[in-house]
């Protein structure tokens, strides 16, 4: 695990109001389970995801003060960590996000309606066994522009509602359809494409 | 999920060809993940379905769909172990209070 990006001074950790430390640890014993797991879905390896566990939680404790409490903490700390996981894709690599257009998702041969995978007559838990469709899976999260696989993770893998995923994003709830349609719709390609057997 | 009742194929032959304009299908394709989200109205809904019973290519894109998200939801996560846990834990703290 890599430390904090931004360099400090060395620590010193009497510097900590007890009381802080306390209602930080709190925080951070229910939720940090729950971030790593949205950070894992939404960076796609261990490590960026530690990293942008570490840049949450760290902004959520200088940030605390300024809770009011309006939104459940989890909604509050995925908003703090969308926020730190578009910056620091930001600072990794600059490229501007690809719009989606649901042109592009019309199939253009009859072969291309149904999913080229195995999962016939399997429940999802069965045929996410399969090495190779896990990875597929995995490549086309990955492969999706960032504000849309932000949708998708919220939406499909956290199981949030659109109008919670609104609030995080900081979109209307038509928006966050929207994007989430898409989104589905590059993933199911992307699956097809791999024609796994 | 929508509760859908149109009927399954018994063989899962190669869809057939479209009888119908293209047209449908696409507006049928815009409204697929509010359709299988039981987002729709009742009335844009039950044209859906209309559309899905008449239209084999778009049953199986609607199944496609819905399994790619099953899969979505369904896919496993790796979990921090305890002292991994407790690293971070500690590195966030000595990163806050050495500011």
């Amino acid at each position: 695990m890599s430390p904090l990006s931004t360099p400090h001074k060395p620590k010193d950790r009497s510097l900590l109001p007890a009381r802080t430390s306390k209602t930080f640890d709190s925080l951070y014993r229910d939720h940090v389970d729950l971030m790593y797991r949205f950070a894992n879905r939404l960076c796609g390896e261990t490590e960026a995801a530690k990293d942008l566990v570490q840049e949450t939680f760290l902004n959520a404790y200088r940030g605390f003060k300024k809770f009011r409490g309006d939104a459940q903490i989890s909604t509050w700390l995925y908003t703090i960590a969308s926020r730190a996981c578009l910056r620091m894709r930001r600072r990794r690599k600059g490229e501007p996000d690809r719009e989606l257009s649901l042109d592009e998702f019309i199939p253009t041969s009859d072969g291309e309606f149904r999913l080229q995978i195995p999962v016939e007559g399997l429940s999802p838990e069965e045929a996410l066994q399969n090495k190779e469709l896990r990875q597929a899976l995995d490549d086309a999260i990955n492969k999706l522009p960032k504000k849309y696989r932000m949708v998708l993770v919220l939406r499909d893998m956290e199981g949030l509602s659109a109008k919670e995923v609104g609030t995080i994003m900081g979109l209307n709830e038509r928006a966050v359809k929207s994007r989430l349609h898409r989104a589905r719709l590059f993933v199911r390609r992307e699956l097809s494409a791999r024609g796994i057997t | 999920m929508a509760k859908r009742s149109a009927p399954q194929r018994s063989a899962r032959s190669a869809p057939k060809a479209h009888e119908h304009g293209r047209r449908r299908c696409l507006r049928i394709l815009r409204a697929l993940s509010a359709f299988i989200d039981d987002e729709l109205s009742d009335d844009v809904c039950m044209e859906v379905r209309r559309h899905l019973g008449d239209c084999p290519n778009c049953e199986d894109f609607v199944a496609s769909l819905r399994q790619t998200v099953s899969l979505c939801r369904h896919k496993p996560t790796p979990t921090l172990s305890s002292a991994d846990r407790a690293r971070m834990r500690e590195t966030i703290l000595q990163t806050a209070g050495g500011r």
